[in-house]
């Protein structure tokens, strides 16, 4: 896993306890974990190959400390970053709240980064509706102003998390080929490369 | 001197053995060998030549020697003349000068010394002062030859493994080396400009590499791998840490904070460790072993899979604790737990270097790149570190800091689960009874050193007891106050008296 060559880093973020790690391990083993397991070492950092079209995307998707503690450190998780799915808790108020948050500090920092908006545990609302406290349109209109893509998913029974890690790479996809030619060669290597060709010239 | 003095008054000295042993007529001294003084300095510049002679001869050889082995260390194609051939011989003869002039105040002491003992000319002395010699010089270029070593070890695997290549390796290697060439005249650069040559230099490599020759991705970064190990270990020296950033200074303050963090705990940092678990302590000892061992890997790939390393048995530790796969919520805490316990050297260089010249694609996305950002991350934390991060009062967290008050003493208002420290951790345990079987140990020392002293004590008592004794035998029957019988006898009862014979009268006189 190690040696697996990863296209985009796709960081996760949202306050303790909303279920982070669950989504991850839910999307790539494909469980949700009620008791002990012992075979996957841990859930910290997945590389996990993905068919888009003809194309195999690798996302390598970063889980984050959520504690308001490590908040100082976040940014710098997500530098560099392709995608970032920010969590909430449906039934926690306090963690949408974060969420906003989040959402500010991607903005302000890493542009380049797509947000998704992903409220978690939908799966204890369709068995009582009582418990959301976020209601979906207000999430929906959030996610449209900062024109990101909003999710409610269910690591317990899988509700929408396959289509919500899908979405990342068909993003991640036609935008680096769009970007390709836009970003990395115009923005990035053109300046450099003469610099350097210059001066290697030049001293030899 | 007490010695020749002592033979003298002994024995008698014929006339002929006071004259200089040259037979120069003049009286020799028995601290010049026997000879006159002006036969004493001529004999002496002579040796003292001859000994700067032999020195010489013998670093020389020393140093055809070690060229030799360096020569035979590597394939004539893989060295690159310009590198680190001349900064060898160099060392050896700009040593060899100052070494030379002290060789020879030592054994101008050592002569002088030797004569008294009489052992000027012999074989053994001579070929002391040698070994010593031989023995001093090598570590300097020995030290340097390894590092030469490795380097050149680096550069055949380079080449080994550019040679599959064929054409492009060519390419490769001459780029390569014309780039380290480059970089030794940009000694001046600050880091961050040299940060950014190499990266250029890894990007236009690499981007020349998909298009000039058509290589798939893969392939690219197998080289780009091989590249950034070659040209590392070159470079390390010169900007590991270079003199022009306060790299130093910042490592300096880091592993102070740390050190004054020491009472910081596993509660307070909320780790889901159980280091009573003999697995977990094994998994936590194994990471503060590989974060430390980071400092000493030269490319930063090499640096980057220790804190790989480091983080797995973190992962290990974590997962047998909690018998469920780590999140980032347990992981960082355990990081920065296991940072404060490690303190690693040159935290901060070790960072900066890796940010500055790892290949970025494996920095920024992959799983060693995770690893890393959360070293950073628990760095980050350690320098910012507050009360409020350890959920303690600010005056809690300032008495801790000053040293005024331990975590483990306020045991009782804090409710920690076992105040003692001592079951916490075995190498702690094994310590603690070292500590005891050593006190132990030096109570008996101390008891035995008593007894012999009383017992010094007494026996410095028992002639003054025994003669105490006599004295108050001799006061009770004084001799002189029997006059008619023996004094000898006084000892003995009155009515013995009456059988010994009666001559005693000549005792008298």
């Amino acid at each position: 896993m190690s040696a697996m060559r990863v296209d985009a880093k796709v960081v996760m973020l949202g306050k303790e306890s909303v279920g982070k790690t669950s989504l991850v391990e839910r999307y790539v083993h494909h469980r949700f974990l009620v008791g002990p397991y012992q075979n996957t070492i841990g859930a910290a950092f997945v590389a996990k190959p993905i068919q888009v079209g003809e194309n195999v995307i690798t996302l390598g998707i970063w889980d984050t400390a959520g504690s308001e503690r490590y908040e100082a450190m976040s940014r710098i998780y997500y530098r560099g970053a392709r995608a970032a799915i920010v969590c909430y808790d449906l039934t926690d108020s306090s963690s949408f709240q974060r969420a906003r948050f989040w959402v500010k500090e991607l903005q302000n920092c890493e542009e380049h980064c797509k947000i998704y908006l992903c409220g978690s545990k939908s799966d204890l609302i369709s068995e009582d509706r009582s418990l959301r406290q976020i209601d979906y349109h207000d999430a929906q209109d959030f996610a449209d102003e900062i024109g990101a893509q909003h999710f409610e998913t269910s690591s317990k029974t899988g509700s929408n998390v396959d289509e919500l890690f899908q979405k990342v790479a068909e993003d991640y996809r036609s935008t680096s080929f769009h970007g390709m030619t836009l970003q990395e060669t115009g923005v990035d290597l053109t300046p450099k490369k003469d610099s350097s060709f210059y001066s290697c010239c030049h001293n030899n | 001197m007490s010695q020749r003095t002592e033979r003298r008054g002994g024995i008698h000295v014929d006339q002929s053995d006071l004259l200089c042993k040259k037979g120069c007529g003049y009286y020799g001294n028995a601290a010049w060998q026997g000879l006159c003084s002006k036969c004493w300095r001529e004999e002496y510049q002579r040796v003292r030549q001859k000994q700067i002679q032999d020195d010489w001869a013998l670093a020389e050889k020393l140093q055809r020697e070690e060229e030799a082995a360096y020569a035979s260390s590597h394939g004539p194609q893989t060295q690159p003349p310009s590198q680190s051939t001349p900064p060898h011989p160099q060392p050896g003869h700009a040593s060899l000068g100052p070494f030379s002039k002290f060789e020879e105040k030592k054994t101008n002491e050592k002569t002088r010394k030797v004569t008294t003992v009489k052992k000027f000319f012999s074989p053994s002395s001579r070929s002391a002062p040698k070994k010593e010699t031989q023995e001093g010089k090598t570590p300097s270029p020995s030290v340097s030859r390894r590092a030469s070593f490795d380097t050149d070890q680096v550069s055949k695997d380079f080449v080994d493994f550019l040679k599959n290549l064929q054409k492009p390796g060519r390419e490769i290697h001459k780029q390569c080396r014309a780039f380290i060439g480059n970089m030794s005249s940009k000694k001046d650069l600050s880091a961050d400009e040299l940060s950014e040559c190499v990266q250029d230099f890894y990007q236009n490599l690499a981007d020349r590499l998909m298009g000039h020759f058509k290589c798939s991705s893969e392939s690219v970064e197998q080289v780009m791998d091989q590249v950034e190990k070659y040209i590392m270990t070159r470079l390390y020296k010169s900007v590991f840490c270079p003199e022009t950033t306060d790299d130093e200074k910042k490592d300096l303050a880091t592993q102070n904070r740390i050190r004054a963090l020491h009472w910081v705990t596993i509660e307070m940092l909320c780790v889901s460790f159980d280091e009573e678990i003999p697995e977990v302590s094994e998994n936590v000892v194994k990471a503060i072993t590989d974060v430390i061992e980071m400092d000493s890997k030269r490319v930063p790939r090499d640096k980057l899979s220790c804190i790989t390393r480091c983080s797995k048995h973190i992962f290990s530790a974590i997962r047998i604790t909690k018998k469920e796969p780590a999140s980032a919520d347990d992981f960082l805490p355990a990081l920065i737990y296991i940072v404060l316990k490690a303190n690693p050297p040159r935290l901060q260089s070790n960072i900066q270097y890796i940010t500055r010249f790892c290949n970025p694609s494996r920095l920024m996305t992959g799983e060693d790149g995770y690893y890393f950002t959360n070293l950073c991350c628990a760095a980050a934390f350690i320098e910012k570190l507050d009360a409020q991060s350890l959920n303690l009062s600010p005056e809690e967290f300032e008495r801790y800091m000053s040293g005024q008050a331990s975590p483990r003493c306020s045991g009782s208002e804090e409710d920690w689960s076992s105040p003692a420290p001592a079951p916490t951790n075995p190498v702690l345990a094994q310590l603690n009874q070292n500590l005891e079987v050593l006190s132990g140990l030096s109570g008996r020392q101390e008891a035995l050193m008593e007894a012999a002293h009383s017992l010094q004590a007494d026996l410095l008592s028992w002639p003054e007891s025994v003669q105490h004794e006599v004295h108050d035998i001799l006061k009770k029957y004084p001799l002189e106050v029997l006059p008619r019988s023996a004094p000898a006898i006084d000892d003995n009862n009155d009515v013995d008296n009456d059988n010994l014979p009666p001559p005693l009268t000549p005792q008298v006189v």
